[in-house]
């Protein structure tokens, strides 16, 4: 009897047990397909010590309010519209040693869905490393080296050595890496071609040079990723577009350089036309005051995009003058602006942050619009399915205009790109605002948009040009 | 030719300023027999203490050389009742793990006081100069050369003729015969530290008129204050100033043959060769 009893409870046990498991197991599948709605994280790498940064951050919350207000992202898989949670990944200054571990917090610890921002190239491409491994969509919207997009197989290695550490042998990792944003080549060849198009001629009739004098052309530049890139990308074009124009000097200076009188007298001694200075704020607006203050170097300078920022014209004031401004975002040349979206863009960031916006906000604010479509066609979070659709976009251009008007990336050995279209402005005193603003210079026209040029280039007062 | 001829003068601007710090460095370093790495962050107060006084005070840039003179010589005191003087005469480990903090220290405070952006303190001469040829010359380079000039003849004339001169002389060669002498060595440590600290305060003012500057600048400026000691002999004060010169040359004219990447790698070779060709510097004397 007692025996059976036994038996009778050790059966009950097995029973319930099995009953037990069978009922967790039959939980897990659902746990792992994430059947319930929750809000889509996204990641913004941003440098929150740079102004640069600061702008990105403010565009993104706009962005992330506006989605949100408008009812959220749908989610097909869901069936209903879930909200976007912002997740701060603060890279301090973006040096590589500052990017790569708020990048890993965000994708092991905070398990974002897609991540967008990145601002310089050097700690990009240590920070993306982190999204390649654990397949994250990383929309970048910095970063102008084409090798964040290039460095692995489908981009044939960004023509990088077999033996470069550079490279990215992850096919499959390197697929979920998008570049919004206008590569190195990109914007120099805008620059040059208004050299060889634009203020060539202009010197000429000036000068009455003759015309077979070349354009003398000076670059001083970071010792960087991203001045070489600029440096290298430049020659190449002029180069293989057999441009009028010849480099006379070409100066590398350490990245934490403050002081350029030295590399500027040198480059006053080479007696270039213009001169093509390629860093950031800080480093753009000292070379400009300390070329013509303290050297005499009498010139046009031509700065790079990620320049275009409220703080740039702050810092140059009266030395703004006359310069050039090669951008894909002009806030400060209008209004009325070349296209609506950004009257839109501009009015409400100013009333929101009381400030104008800069460029590199204007890449992030249009990339959270990119990830909202990618996820509702997708009908999914799921990170593979995401990529895929952001391979497929195809929405309109928003604030960064774009070579066929509409946002698409290329899936070619310019792996993951777009086709901006830039521009070159010119700054011009403001007495009203007692700083500078612009107008742009060239070129004349832009696909989808018709005239952009504002304004005639015309050489800065006091202007010395190189030697005959 | 007019190029190489104004990269020279900047070179013997930036020399100036190096004389400035590597003399109170070696002052203090004679004296005391103290390494102090955070010599550079104090020249870097020095140049938001006269960028203080000229923005918000509206000071002429100049005068404000002296507010950071007396400023950072307070400081210095400070540092050396506070701090040093606890750890002087142990472990030489706990001098330098000291200074390294106060490294930190310095930095931390300027970045919550000014913020990290790069400064720079308007000259009433900015923009101005005179043309030679096709040389041109700033006055605030001639201005910041005259500076030096006279702070150094104020040194010297401190140094060989007043009574604290010759008791910091006295200690830097015994310290404990000086004491024996009636010298009160307390006394004569925290006046020297003060006197250094004001010499760096005087760099860094001059830095602020002809340079743009931010809380990082002092880190480098301390490594090659110590070269440049080490170029010119230990202890050696003209030594400190023919090192000053030749490194702010160097580095300037490497600057304008090869290229901004170039400056220090040619500064710290220059050091190198002089080293191994001299190994006390050109000044130095064998013991030192």
């Amino acid at each position: 009897m007692q025996k059976k009893l036994i038996a009778i409870v050790v059966v009950a046990i097995v029973a319930v047990s099995a009953i037990i498991a069978g009922w967790q197991l039959t939980q897990v599948p659902s746990s792992e397909a994430e059947s319930e709605a929750r809000s889509i994280k996204i990641g913004l790498v941003a440098c929150y010590e740079k102004a640069e940064g600061q702008d990105m951050d403010r565009a993104a919350k706009m962005a992330v309010q506006e989605i949100n207000d408008a009812g959220g992202v749908y989610v097909a898989e869901w069936d209903t519209n879930v909200d976007i949670e912002l997740v701060i990944v603060d890279t301090e200054d973006d040096s590589t040693g500052k990017a790569v571990s708020p990048v890993t917090r965000a994708v092991l610890e905070d398990e974002v869905d897609l991540l967008i921002g990145g601002y310089t190239s050097s700690g990009t491409l240590a920070d993306q490393v982190v999204a390649i491994e654990n397949r994250v969509p990383y929309i970048i919207t910095g970063a102008s080296s084409s090798l964040v997009t290039r460095r692995g197989p489908q981009g044939n290695y960004g023509g990088l050595a077999e033996d470069n550490q550079l490279r990215i042998e992850d096919e499959e990792g390197m697929s979920y890496m998008f570049h919004y944003c206008t590569t190195t080549a990109d914007y120099s060849k805008t620059v040059v071609n208004f050299f060889a198009e634009s203020m060539k001629p202009l010197l000429d009739s000036t000068y009455e040079f003759n015309a077979s004098r070349n354009l003398r052309l000076a670059i001083l530049y970071r010792d960087d990723a991203f001045g070489k890139g600029v440096k290298d990308d430049s020659k190449a074009i002029i180069a293989s577009e057999n441009l009028p124009i010849d480099v006379v000097a070409e100066r590398a200076y350490p990245a934490t350089a403050t002081n350029f009188q030295t590399d500027l007298t040198a480059i006053k001694d080479a007696k270039p036309d213009a001169v093509y200075v390629v860093d950031f704020i800080a480093g753009t607006s000292e070379i400009i005051k300390q070329g013509q203050r303290d050297v005499g170097l009498n010139t046009v300078y031509i700065a790079v995009e990620c320049c275009e920022d409220p703080q740039l014209y702050t810092l140059l004031g009266e030395y703004g003058e006359g310069q050039l401004l090669e951008s894909k975002f002009a806030p400060y040349a209008g209004p009325p602006f070349y296209l609506s979206a950004i009257e839109t863009y501009v009015t409400d960031y100013q009333e929101k942050y009381a400030t104008l916006p800069g460029m590199m906000g204007a890449d992030t604010y249009d990339a959270f619009y990119i990830a909202k479509d990618a996820i509702e066609r997708a009908g999914t979070v799921d990170k593979a399915a995401v990529r895929d659709a952001i391979e497929s976009s195809a929405i309109d251009q928003m604030l960064i205009m774009t070579e066929t008007g509409k946002v698409e990336f290329s899936t070619g050995v310019n792996y993951h790109e777009i086709a901006p279209v830039t521009f070159v402005e010119q700054l011009v005193w403001n007495e009203d605002v007692g700083e500078c603003r612009s107008v742009i210079v060239y070129p004349d026209t832009a696909p989808g948009v018709g005239t952009l040029k504002q304004a005639d280039f015309v050489l800065p007062a006091g202007y010395q040009s190189g030697s005959p | 030719m007019s190029g190489l001829v104004e990269t020279l003068l900047w070179g013997v601007v930036n020399g100036c300023i190096y004389i400035l710090l590597a003399t109170g460095l070696n002052i203090i370093f004679g004296v005391m027999k103290l390494v102090n790495f955070a010599h550079g962050q104090l020249l870097m107060i020095g140049a938001y203490v006269a960028f203080t006084a000229a923005t918000v005070f509206g000071l002429n840039a100049y005068l404000s050389i002296l507010v950071a003179i007396v400023t950072i010589a307070l400081i210095g005191a400070g540092l050396e009742r506070l701090t040093f003087r606890r750890v002087l005469g142990t472990d030489k480990l706990n001098e330098i793990f000291v200074s390294l903090g106060l490294i930190y220290v310095f930095e931390n405070v300027a970045v919550l006081l000014w913020g990290n952006k790069l400064k720079q303190i308007t000259s009433p001469f900015q923009g101005l100069g005179l043309s030679l040829g096709e040389v041109s010359i700033s006055y605030d380079l001639l201005l910041a050369i005259s500076v030096v000039t006279v702070i150094l003849i104020a040194l010297f004339i401190l140094m060989k003729k007043t009574k604290i001169g010759l008791a910091m002389r006295a200690t830097s060669q015994r310290s404990d015969t000086s004491m024996l002498m009636g010298v009160n060595i307390e006394k004569v440590y925290i006046f020297t530290f003060a006197l250094g600290a004001a010499l760096a305060g005087a760099a860094g003012a001059l830095y602020g008129i002809i340079f743009p500057f931010n809380p990082s600048i002092g880190a480098l400026p301390t490594i090659k204050a110590f070269a440049i000691i080490m170029l010119g002999g230990l202890g050696s004060i003209p030594g400190a100033i023919i090192g000053g010169l030749l490194y702010g040359i160097a580095e300037n004219t490497a600057v304008y043959f090869l290229g901004g990447i170039w400056q220090d790698a040619i500064a710290f070779a220059l050091l190198i060769i002089v080293l191994v060709i001299r190994p006390t510097g050109l000044f130095g004397e064998k013991g030192e």
